[in-house]
């Protein structure tokens, strides 16, 4: 499933364009491209643990949309000039992929939709509709438009998580609980105000973090955005507001 | 003690992820960035480094209303209702009306999760009720689940705490000039009806000179002497005995023409009266608070944090009126609307608390407990 990915380095890749903000953009879209291509790969992983094939049909056929989302991040890149690396090994993206992937080892179908489609896809759909808004152009409405699948898909996963949580709720809730100190903290992490461990191996060259202003954005609105969506869809799960408030204010600053 | 439920009765049909067994719901939400701090305090824990102030400030308008924490309320009858305390996270500071239509929306979800908690009555607390002036159409409609704002109770006991400092003032009531800042809300217009009979002089102050006639009309009409006010500074006479009970969205009152010993009494959530308000002499109490004699639990542990005042079991009247209500098993609208508060509706809901062990709190204000002279 590795050779679904193209590992671009960010030190390899320079910007040429003269836009002043594609820099910026560089790095925000180097977070998209990877965020998309680990879905792919995560939907990939999933196909082998299917055991209904319409629900493995249905892990490939997420993977390819994934892979199209990064697809489509890449060439908006190219049209405001620049290359956008990707980096699945980059410190944060790993981290969530080690815990993806110990839900693929022990065959938890419903712990790996959680990670992705409740976790991850909250802060995609957050994150890209807060982009969408500040990026010029098809770059903002692409952005808007993989948004909107995106939430697509939180939908459709909801249905299957909600039925499995019928079935044994404090069961469930303690599951959820766990993968949220897994993934939650490096997510939280990965929109801190800084990066305070060290830069986090896809800016281009110094951390975007600062500079995001200069394009409408900030990582105050990017983290309250993207915890605002996970709270909102684990209200929707059933899970009660307020044990999953705590777990909001328990995350790391 | 015992420990007997209050009406708790299973109800059939709802939806799997509803739960039941909720008596009651209050929504509320807090009224400054301190008390915010103190909530985040208790949901991190001990054990974590707290939050500063300006992550606080950041996270908190992003966090959709939802349930806080549980809340259990003892009655001396030994019955006992359990709830749950749903905040809006109405950030403090945007309590103003441009951000009417945000807030409302924070209502309308802070409603819809009592009504999916399976609350049978809901009270709405401080802003909540204002931002939708008591008119319960803006709400999620739910047949198992009622709304109250609360202020009936929040009028007994801002009238009962104006008496209890009259008495202690020795203050003769029937000779005092009454002020009634926002006197055309609720609230306001509730007091001044159940204290007009009794006093010498009304003033009446409020924003909208519309209502201010209606009320002055209908406190004329039983032969009350009644002043308008259109603005604080422009009071005809010097008031004694004062009650802010104005929708302000922050404390921002300065009083304008009051007798050096006024009583004033703030009822505001947030408060009504500036901290720069230059009131030496005057007996300032805060007004509308009820206290539990059964006493009350919160899960977790919110005691002192979410009621932070100098007594225990100490809460705003508009959220014990929704507990009072469970354990009489009254599962009504007892409040709603603006303008129906009368004596009689006052005597009534104090008279139901009363037997639960619900009464006027002890007084106190910003410095703490109230002095009382000897």
């Amino acid at each position: 499933m590795e050779s679904l990915v193209s590992l671009t380095c960010s030190e390899q890749v320079v910007c040429n364009s003269t836009l002043p903000t594609a820099s910026i953009w560089q790095d925000v879209l180097a977070q998209a491209v990877t965020g998309e291509l680990m879905a792919a790969m995560n939907y990939s992983a999933l196909s082998t643990i299917c055991d209904d094939p319409e629900e493995v049909t249905d892990a490939l056929e997420h993977a390819q949309g994934e892979q199209g989302h990064a697809a489509a991040f890449i060439a908006e890149g190219r049209k405001i000039g620049v290359e956008v690396p990707n980096n699945v090994n980059a410190r944060y993206w790993k981290r969530i992929r080690e815990a993806f992937m110990r839900c693929i080892a022990t065959r938890d179908l419903i712990a790996c939709l959680i990670v992705q489609e409740i976790m991850l896809e909250s802060f995609a759909v957050a994150s890209y509709s807060r982009v969408g808004k500040a990026a010029p152009g098809s770059l903002g409405k692409t952005f808007a438009a993989i948004a909107a699948e995106e939430e697509g898909h939180i939908d459709h996963a909801m249905e299957i998580l909600r039925t499995e949580r019928a079935l044994a709720p404090e069961r469930f809730d303690d599951k959820v609980y766990r993968l949220h100190l897994d993934v939650m903290t490096t997510l939280t992490e990965m929109v801190a105000k800084e990066c305070r461990h060290g830069q986090c191996d896809l800016c281009h060259s110094d951390c975007v973090k600062p500079s995001l202003s200069e394009v409408g954005l900030s990582t105050t609105e990017l983290r309250g955005a993207s915890l605002q969506q996970y709270l909102k869809s684990l209200d929707r799960l059933g899970l009660p507001g307020e044990v999953t408030l705590q777990w909001v204010t328990q995350l790391p600053v | 003690m015992g420990h007997a439920t209050a009406c708790v009765t299973p109800r059939e049909g709802l939806a799997p992820e509803r739960r039941i067994a909720m008596d009651f719901a209050l929504i509320g939400h807090q009224e400054s960035w301190r008390s915010a701090a103190d909530v985040f305090a208790v949901l991190r824990g001990a054990e974590r480094t707290q939050l500063p102030d300006d992550e606080i400030m950041e996270i908190f308008p992003w966090i959709p209303p939802r349930a806080v924490c549980n809340v259990e309320a003892f009655s001396a009858t030994g019955a006992t209702a359990r709830g749950l305390y749903i905040d809006c996270f109405i950030p403090p500071d945007r309590l103003a009306s441009e951000y009417l239509h945000d807030n409302i929306g924070r209502v309308r979800v802070a409603a819809a999760c009592a009504i999916k908690a399976g609350a049978r009555i809901v009270s709405l607390g401080g802003f909540s009720s204002i931002l939708v002036e008591g008119n319960f159409n803006h709400l999620p409609v739910a047949a198992d689940t009622i709304f109250t704002t609360g202020n009936t109770l929040t009028v007994a006991f801002i009238v009962r705490g104006i008496r209890k400092m009259c008495a202690l003032e020795r203050r003769d009531i029937s000779r005092s000039t009454l002020l009634i800042v926002g006197a055309t809300g609720d609230v306001g217009s509730g007091c001044t009806r159940c204290l007009a009979p009794f006093v010498k002089r009304v003033v009446l102050c409020a924003r909208n000179a519309k209502r201010l006639q209606i009320l002055a009309a209908e406190l004329e009409a039983d032969g009350t002497k009644v002043e308008i006010a259109k603005s604080l500074e422009q009071s005809p006479f010097e008031a004694d005995i004062v009650i802010c009970a104005a929708s302000v969205a922050s404390p921002s009152l300065q009083l304008g023409r009051i007798a050096p010993e006024a009583i004033i009494c703030d009822a505001g959530y947030p408060k009504n009266l500036s901290p720069r308000s230059d009131m030496s002499g005057a007996r300032v109490f805060f007004g509308g608070m009820g206290q539990i004699a059964g006493g009350l639990s919160f899960k977790p542990n919110f005691k002192g944090v979410l009621n932070r005042h100098p007594f225990p079991d100490v809460a705003h009247g508009c959220l014990l009126e929704g507990m009072v209500l469970a354990l009489a098993c009254r599962f009504e609208p007892f409040s709603h609307g603006r303008g129906f508060i009368r004596r009689e509706r006052v005597e009534e809901i104090e008279a139901i608390a009363a037997l639960h062990g619900i009464h006027l709190a002890p007084l106190f204000n910003a410095d703490g407990p109230l002095k009382t002279p000897e």
